[in-house]
Parts: structure tokens; C-alpha cells; sequence
């Protein structure tokens, strides 16, 4: 697919292939994962320069590496979660992906998605 | 200065009334930008007018006149605006005032404690995973901003639609759109007839979002699956405790069909329409302000002369 990468980006595609994996990654793996149009050494330095900042742990597998997401960074996460469920004015500073559905936008956007879905079929 | 003030009120039902519509017309990137910065200003010019007219009253009580050397007298007998009307415009913009600070401490309050949270995550660029069933993703406000996303929405989207989520809140975080959305919240909490147009605003910056994942992704459709799919698995999922966050998020349905449409045009007619409605506004309140100082510049010289 045609897509251009803006900065940051790489980084956080690695992580994400890292957490959709679930267990730790080669970065041949990783490449696989976020896109055999990147050279195999952009892979590993964006895995090297996360791990120097501790955002990744390694240990030896065979000859390479493999990479997965630290536990500090599960941490701040840990902390995100308690932020989440607190009652405090959290909704207006952190901008979400998605809010609640009624039920008549359930209807609404499943017939919007199923449109969609026969016109790219056809 | 009370056609002034009256010129003013009437722009701002028009605003109000007027700007959503002619918003949601517009690019989101665009519509976010005039309406949070004519919502402030609106919201501004409302107060300031509101201030000087109680103020026609209030510098008439013996105690203050003294303490700002000027003659009630003279701001008695002048007597711009009657004392019932400058009483209710007192008592608009004291709550009105309230509101706006309360929405700003609790706002900051929120924002020190999402940066306490992040404190030792190694990387601003960097992506924290949630362990968290529930399909969600967020960024957070600052400058270092982070992005979070749950295990439940990498589980529940492919690789590409991960991707666009990602780029969607990528852009959150590139614009500051947390700031534009409190912009918008302050100028309602301020004032109410402002409500509609912070809505607005919340819808545009999702919309805004979305086209610049639509642009990182090359592909409005993808984009549009990914939202429609995470928005009803959130719904089949357990609720999150505590009060649901229900203006976040924009329209959804309304989403996923401005991403299954074209890319909008930029329109100069709706801008232009809102820029005059500005410029009356601004001319409005200066005309009221000009008053008010010409009133107890007046007095002062009077009271200088007894």
C-alpha cells in the first residue's frame, strides 16, 4: 500500500507489532510485521534506539535479538488504567478514539459499514 | 451603549444560532480553528459588555467611587444603561465568570494528574499498551504527548486498521486538538448559548483527525472500517466505570460517512460569513467598552473639579 510515514511513527509501529504479537519479536519479525519496504536495518535501529531508552527489553535468541515492550512502560500504563476509571474531568484533556454509540448510531453505522462493504465488492 | 451592547447580543445569537451549521460545511481542520477562535471571542465580547454595563451600577456605590476617584454622581446622573438591566447583567456574568473557572481548574487538574501518570514512560513518541479488554485509544494532552491503546483494540482490528487508528491519534496529539477543545468548553462554559458550537467543535476535531489518518493511510475507507468496527465493539463491551465520557468521540455514524465521501473542499464563502460576523462583534464590544471608559473618565475629571 501506498502510505507515507510521518515522525514517530515508525516507533510506534514497531510497538504496536510488538503488542499484537505478544511475545517477543526478531526484528525480521517485526519487519514483517510493519512493512517489508523498510530496510532491515531501519528495523533494528528503531528496536536498538527504543531498547537504549528502556522502552524494550532483549534477550538472545539464536544470532539476533528478540524485542519485547519493558515493564516500566507497564507502569504508566497501570497508571493511565486507574486515570481512566477515576471520575475527574479526564474526558476533556485526553482526546479518544471513540465515545459511546446510542443505539440508533448502532443501527446507523451498521448499515453505513454493510453499504460499504457490497460497494467495494463489487 | 446600549445599542452597542444590544448590537453585540444580537452577533452572538447569530453566532450561535449560525456557526455550527456553517462549520460542519467546512474542512474540519478549518472549522476547528474559526469556531473555537470565534467562540472565544464572542464569549469574551459577551462578558466584557456584560462587566461594563453591571459596572454603570456598581461604580455608583459611594465606597467604590472613592476608592477609583470618580464621582458617583456623575456616573448616577449619567445613568447609561437603567439599574434593573445593569442588575440582571450582573447577575448573567458572575455565574457565567464561575463557570469558566471551575471548567479550567478542573481541566488543569486532569491535565497534571495524565502527566504525573506518564512520568516515568521513557519516550514522548512512544506507544503505551493498555491491558484492557476494551477496544480504546487515546492521546494525551501536553508537549510530550503519548499514545495509548488497549490489548482489546489490537486484538479487535487487523494490522492496517491499527495503523489508522494510530495515525488517527497521532494527529490528536500533532495539533493539540485537547486545546482546542478546552477553548471551546471555557467559551460555552462562559456562555451557554455557546453550547452547540463546543459540539460542533468536539465533532471537528474528531473529523480532522480522521481525514489526516485517511492522508498517513492513503486509503478514506480503511479508515472508515477501522472506526466503524472499534465504535461497535465498544459498544457490545462492559461499560467502564464511572460517568461515560458521552461527548467524546463526535458523531460516529457521521464519521464514517464524511470518510466513505470524498475529501471536503474548503469553502471561502462560510469562512468569509463568520469573519464578518467577528469583525461586528469585536466593533460591538469596543463601541461599549469606549463608552464605558468615556463615562468614568468623566467622572473622574468631574469629581476632580467639586
Amino acid at each position: 500500500m501506498d502510505s507515507r510515514r510521518t515522525p514517530g511513527s515508525l516507533e510506534q509501529d514497531v510497538l504496536r507489532a510488538l503488542a499484537a504479537a505478544g511475545r517477543p519479536l526478531t526484528p525480521a519479525e517485526v519487519r514483517a510485521e510493519v512493512g517489508a519496504d523498510l530496510a532491515y536495518t531501519t528495523v533494528m535501529t528503531v528496536l536498538a534506539r527504543l531498547h537504549d531508552k528502556g522502552v524494550l527489553t532483549r534477550r538472545r535468541d539464536g544470532r539476533a535479538y528478540a524485542y519485547q515492550i519493558a515493564d516500566p512502560t507497564a507502569v504508566t500504563a497501570q497508571r493511565m488504567r486507574q486515570l481512566l476509571d477515576g471520575d475527574d474531568d479526564r474526558a476533556g484533556v485526553l482526546t479518544r478514539f471513540m465515545g459511546e454509540l446510542t443505539e440508533e448510531d448502532e443501527r446507523l453505522l451498521a448499515s453505513l459499514l454493510h453499504r460499504a462493504e457490497s460497494e467495494d465488492e463489487r | 451603549m446600549i445599542g452597542a451592547g444590544g448590537l453585540v447580543l444580537v452577533v452572538t445569537i447569530v453566532f450561535a444560532v449560525a456557526g455550527p451549521p456553517l462549520g460542519r460545511r467546512l474542512p474540519p481542520a478549518v472549522a476547528t480553528r474559526v469556531l473555537v477562535s470565534a467562540a472565544v471571542a464572542v464569549a469574551a465580547a459577551t462578558g466584557a459588555v456584560l462587566t461594563i454595563a453591571a459596572f454603570t451600577l456598581i461604580g455608583q456605590i459611594p465606597q467604590i467611587a472613592d476608592a477609583g476617584r470618580w464621582s458617583a454622581q456623575v456616573v448616577h446622573d449619567a445613568d447609561p444603561v437603567p439599574p434593573v438591566l445593569a442588575v440582571v447583567c450582573g447577575l448573567l456574568v458572575l455565574p457565567a465568570a464561575g463557570r469558566a473557572i471551575v471548567l479550567l481548574v478542573r481541566r488543569l487538574m486532569a491535565f497534571t494528574k495524565v502527566q504525573a501518570a506518564c512520568r516515568d514512560h521513557p519516550d514522548a513518541g512512544a506507544l503505551i499498551v493498555l491491558d484492557d479488554d476494551r477496544p480504546d485509544a487515546f492521546a494525551t494532552p501536553g508537549l510530550r504527548a503519548r499514545i495509548v491503546v488497549t490489548t482489546g483494540l489490537i486484538r479487535a482490528l487487523d494490522s492496517q486498521q491499527q495503523r489508522a487508528v494510530l495515525a488517527h491519534e497521532r494527529s490528536h496529539a500533532l495539533h493539540r486538538h485537547a486545546w482546542w477543545i478546552l477553548g471551546a468548553d471555557l467559551a460555552a462554559a462562559a456562555n451557554p448559548l455557546l453550547a452547540p458550537t463546543a459540539r460542533t467543535v468536539t465533532h471537528a476535531v474528531e473529523r480532522w483527525a480522521d481525514e489526516d489518518a485517511a492522508v498517513e493511510v492513503a486509503d478514506r475507507r480503511l479508515v472508515a472500517r477501522a472506526v466503524g468496527r472499534t465504535a461497535l465493539l465498544l459498544r457490545r463491551s462492559t461499560p467502564r466505570p464511572g460517568p461515560a465520557p458521552s461527548a467524546v468521540g463526535g458523531n460516529v455514524p457521521d464519521r464514517v460517512r464524511a470518510l466513505l465521501a470524498p475529501a471536503p473542499e474548503p469553502r471561502l464563502r462560510h469562512v468569509a460569513l463568520l469573519a464578518v460576523l467577528l469583525l461586528v462583534i469585536a466593533g460591538g464590544s469596543a463601541l461599549v467598552s469606549e463608552r464605558g471608559r468615556e463615562l468614568f473618565a468623566h467622572a473622574s475629571v468631574s469629581r476632580q473639579h467639586h
